[in-house]
């Protein structure tokens, strides 16, 4: 608590905080010192002269500006004198003499601050009766926002948010006087990718949404809290509905999570919500090689029961399988993997991402933690294309408290502009490089001296080998070392794959010599992938992170289903998709998930499943080789929690409904179908024949009515989320504590034991496959999401294989030629693109492009992010032409 | 029994009565013979609405939603969208992509007239409104645009 000063607004004594600005100590005593440029996330500048106040300077009244004095004890200020109120009446006619009025076409009107405070402190009148000042308006400053000139005021919020949050000033004031415009510099229009919080930040209609725009007017949309899930971060949103559809998303405050800012992603990408190719009935395919028909639900439901009965019955509950998505909720997670353990007895269970990615379930500490650390280390990991608003976080790290950044990236990310170090690695050198680093700080002796009391010491020592260490090397040693409060993020990219636990413990020895593992976290990539993990969306561990093969945990589970789990652990992801493709596994359900998208490889593993059932918001390529198709919703249509990267458990409630659609939410899909089940509804039978009004056990399990219910059962199940409920969990949502997972698996995690380097056979870049072909993130790919979105052509990653330009120039390419990129398991045709950001030989392609090239060039997802490919011009055949 | 007096009085009175009969014979009937014959309206009669259009074609309706906001029953719906500059539906950026006028709700106050900023929307003095089917009740963009010859003649203000 700052020391309370005294000081006097209109000849009344007030107590206050030391240091405090102005306008914000008014705002503690209920003075609204009316205000435009201030804004509390932004540094005070005093551009827009609204908040005048008469201010006592050595017995004389001065006019100053509120916003940005900081009060001191004694200070003496007039608020409401008349030449304090007349100065503030001028400000406004002054803005608005060349404010063209357009309100009611402005998208702002109905919550403009100008409108507003025109009203509150304005004179009414205008003295000004010459002609107003001509800007451009209809000026697109990005592909995603509008800027108005006439009615910008000249406030710099857009220009400082830029600037102190993006780090990248990207808008600027231009002419001086009331010629003043904000324009963007010339040929360089705005792509932050968290620009739209300028739209927000605008006090008038300047900047507007090109997405939303004339799309709604703010007192006639139903608006409903909820949170974003196009990444981990779960940023905290408003979901702005009308006439059942999505009109606008705007950001709400959440401090812990993030700030008051959210990405272009979860701003702008949100037209799949209302998309018509959206799926709104069933579908059954009658027969193999038939057509898709529009069903019942009764029917489709029954059918699935039945068919995933009999398999579990005839061939054994092992022949059935089921991949979810970590963008499910934690209710359909739960559900999806209750469903298959419960009642088809069956282990095989997974989503992308899921049991392939050697994940730390902990995740981050707390997500401001970055906000603290002087050296942020990002291993594998690029969030300003997977955590845009974690990535300003970082950024307001280094701006203002002077935080370095030390990247290990295969490509030169963005962020590697600022202080530290970047050390480049090709995919499959993440353990070598670890283990470089390893070696240079042991040279260092206090390091040795600590480290020595490790267990595993010596045979590390032995196994790292004296090799000299680079200059990059060093000096990323040096850093590491200089370092007070060091922070370590890792991504999925780095501890997935065939290296994945080569990888994680050569980076844990790393993080252990620093002496910074308890400071060593995952970023988890997508929004639930924390959530599917503590829901048991996996296929060796159980609901609340138990083993399977736990008796104790089992058990538990088992009394709190009434059945009897099975033992063995199942099949993963791509375990699945092979079974699959060799017949092993008869049956396959898959609820948002889309493995034929990633290529030939994924279609082939579906065609070959006897039974397909795809529960999904479009008919995706997946669905198109379904038996049965279930159209589900999306996040906006039913309640749902969602785990984000820093384990809060945030509830995204349900903000529209299609009412000419028959799609179910998941976790309603799921419980109807158990009751269609033939084992419930045998023993429901068999019970109702004795008594009429008692429902069987089994019954009783599946009776959720509402997704609140769900998550009560989920509170009993896995022991993190005890205590939790829809209502507690309140509008910024709890974070499930580290406190209770000690004597748990969670914490057998960070084991203070150094591991050994694995002896790796150098396989020698072969002339055959000459490049490494890296792939991973960007915001804007094109997946199921963005497929349907207008804007998606605009902004999203170009369809391409980007390449150093050395490279190029050495394999005489040029820019927009076709090439065909071939590898061990796949070939795909892009036109080049030259970039500087790659590495020389490595191709770098995007996940999630159109047709899935680098999916395709990978083989499988858990091959991790790279492999050995060749490229040449021209494209080789027509028939395997991607996009 | 009835007298002479009584028969002179009853004769009177027929011929008092007779005498408004042939005096009405003389006049003018009041009775409108719709809607082979317009009705007249006063002036400032508030019936079906109509938007308008500027001279030169465009729409005056800027799809502000003011009206709709104005509204006391909730009879007004507006969407609005962005105007395609080489082809522009209204003046400016903005222009009703739907406009729905619900005449089961309407009680025809003229709130709408009044919120309106660019004089679009204005209650003509129109007021049949027969409909076979409660769904056609609801008035599309088209029909307010144009509205039919409603029949009707404006009263001479007094």
């Amino acid at each position: 608590m700052p020391d309370l000063i005294t000081i006097t607004i209109d000849d009344v004594e007030y107590k206050v905080p030391n240091g405090m600005l102005l306008t914000d100590a008014a705002k503690l005593i209920n003075i609204d010192i009316p205000v435009f440029c201030s804004h509390p996330k932004l540094d005070p500048l005093g551009a827009c002269r609204m908040c005048l106040v008469e201010q006592d300077v050595r017995g004389r009244w001065m006019i100053v500006t509120a916003c940005t004095i900081r009060v001191a004890e004694g200070m003496k200020f007039r608020y409401a004198s008349p030449a304090a109120t007349q100065a503030r009446e001028d400000t406004l006619e002054f803005l608005l003499i060349n404010h063209p009025l357009d309100c009611p076409i402005c998208d702002k009107g109905g919550e403009c601050p100008l409108q507003d405070q025109t009203l509150k402190h304005g004179p009414g009148v205008s003295q000004f009766q010459e002609i107003k000042n001509h800007k451009a308006k209809r000026y697109p400053i990005s592909d995603l926002i509008m800027l108005d000139q006439e009615r910008c005021i000249i406030c710099w919020r857009c220009i400082r948010y830029l600037e102190e949050w993006e780090d990248k000033p990207q808008l600027g004031l231009f002419h001086r006087g009331d010629r003043s415009v904000i324009d963007f510099f010339p040929g360089q229009p705005v792509d932050a990718k968290t620009s739209g919080n300028i739209i927000e930040l605008c006090p008038v209609g300047a900047l507007t949404n090109r997405v939303s725009r004339f799309r709604y007017r703010p007192w006639d949309t139903k608006n409903i809290d909820s949170i974003c899930v196009h990444c981990s971060q779960g940023c905290n949103v408003r979901l702005d509905g009308r006439i059942h559809q999505l009109r606008r998303v705007v950001a709400r405050e959440n401090m812990a999570v993030n700030d008051e800012w959210i990405c272009d992603k979860g701003r702008f990408i949100h037209a799949f919500a209302d998309a018509p190719e959206r799926l709104t009935t069933p579908l059954i395919r009658d027969h193999k090689g038939g057509e898709l028909r529009e069903a019942g639900w009764e029917e489709a439901l029954a059918l699935v029961a039945q068919r995933l009965a009999f398999t579990a019955d005839v061939q054994g509950p092992a022949a059935v399988g089921a991949l979810g998505s970590a963008k499910l909720s934690n209710e359909a997670a739960y559900l999806l993997q209750k469903l298959m353990r419960g009642l088809v007895g069956s282990n095989n269970v997974d989503h992308r991402g899921g049991a392939a990615v050697l994940a730390d379930p902990r995740g981050l500490s707390a997500i401001r933690d970055v906000e603290q650390a002087d050296l942020i280390v990002l291993a594998g990991v690029d969030p300003a294309e997977e955590q845009p608003v974690l990535a300003t976080f970082i950024r307001r790290a280094v701006r203002r408290r002077g935080a370095k950044l030390l990247i290990l990236h295969p490509r030169q990310i963005e962020d590697t502009r600022y202080p530290g170090a970047y050390l480049p690695y090709k995919p499959g050198q993440e353990a070598a490089l670890f283990e470089g680093l390893s070696r240079g700080l042991l040279q260092e002796a206090r390091v040795k001296e600590r480290a020595a009391r490790l267990a595993g010491f010596a045979d590390l020592v032995d196994g790292l080998g004296n090799a000299a260490v680079d200059a990059a090397g060093a000096e990323a040693v040096r850093l590491m070392l200089s370092a007070q409060r060091p922070m370590i993020l890792y991504g999925p990219a780095l501890v997935s794959g065939r290296a994945a636990a080569a990888n994680r413990a050569s980076l844990m020895n790393f993080a252990l010599l620093a002496g910074c593992v308890e400071r060593t976290f995952y970023l988890a990539p997508e929004a639930n992938s924390v959530g599917a993990r503590d829901m048991g969306l996996l296929p060796a561990s159980l609901p609340g992170h138990a083993a399977i093969g736990d008796a104790p945990g089992r058990e538990r589970l088992e009394r709190l289903w009434g059945v009897k789990l099975p033992t063995q652990p199942g099949l993963g992801y791509d375990e699945m998709l092979e079974a699959a493709a060799a017949g092993r596994l008869r049956a396959l359900y898959l609820v948002g998930s889309d493995p034929a998208s990633q290529g030939p490889a994924g279609q082939a593993a579906l065609q070959k499943v006897d039974f397909l059932v795809v529960q999904e918001l479009f008919l995706t390529e997946s669905a198109k080789l379904a038996d049965v198709v279930l159209p589900a919703v999306s996040w906006a249509e039913t309640d749902g929690t969602f785990t984000n990267l820093e384990r809060r458990v945030q509830r995204a409630a349900q903000a529209i409904a299609n009412p000419h659609s028959q799609a179910a939410p998941d976790w309603l899909i799921f419980t109807e179908m158990a009751k269609l089940w033939p084992a419930v509804a045998g023993e429901a039978k068999a019970e109702g024949k004795k008594s009429k009004r008692k429902s069987s056990g089994a019954a009783r399990q599946w009776g959720y009515g509402s997704a609140a219910e769900v998550l009560d059962e989920i509170t009993r199940a896995a022991p993190m989320y005890d205590k939790l409920s829809w209502d507690a969990l309140g509008d910024e949502g709890t974070q499930w504590p580290l406190a209770d997972a000690a004597g748990s698996p969670l914490s057998a995690v960070a084991s203070r034991r150094l591991t050994p380097p694995e002896r790796r056979s150098v396989a020698p870049g072969r002339d055959e496959y000459p490049y490494a072909l890296v792939a991973g993130q960007v915001l804007f790919d094109y997946g199921t999401l963005m497929r349907q979105t207008e804007v998606t052509e605009r902004v999203a990653a170009p369809v391409a294989v980007s390449i150093n330009p050395a490279d190029a120039a050495r394999e005489k390419l040029a820019a927009g030629q076709p090439v065909s990129i071939s590898s061990a398991v796949g070939q795909v045709v892009l036109p080049v693109r030259l970039d500087e950001t790659v590495q020389p030989g490595t191709l770098w392609i995007p996940y999630s492009l159109p047709g899935a090239p680098a999916e395709t060039l990978l083989g499988s997802v858990s091959a991790g992010s790279g492999a050995r490919v060749r490229i040449a011009p021209g494209a080789l055949s027509s028939s395997e032409k991607v996009g | 029994m009835a007298g002479l007096g009584d028969v002179v009085r009853g004769t009177v009175q027929i011929a008092e009565a007779m005498g408004v009969t042939l005096k009405a014979l003389a006049t003018k009937p009041v009775t409108v013979e719709y809607p082979d014959e317009p009705i007249a309206v006063f002036p400032r009669y508030r019936g079906r609405h109509m938007l308008r259009r500027y001279d030169n074609g465009l729409e005056r309706c800027i799809g502000c939603a003011l009206c709709e906001a104005a509204c006391p029953t909730g009879a007004i719906y507006v969407d609005a969208a962005e105007n395609d500059p080489e082809n522009p539906v209204s003046p400016g950026e903005r222009y009703a992509k739907t406009y729905e006028v619900n005449f089961m709700r309407c009680v025809f106050c003229g709130d709408c007239e009044e919120a309106c900023p660019v004089e679009a929307v204005v209650l003509t003095q129109a007021f049949p409104l027969p409909e076979q089917e409660r769904r056609s009740m609801i008035f599309v963009k088209e029909q307010l645009l144009e509205p039919p010859d409603a029949n009707i003649a404006i009263r001479p203000a007094h």
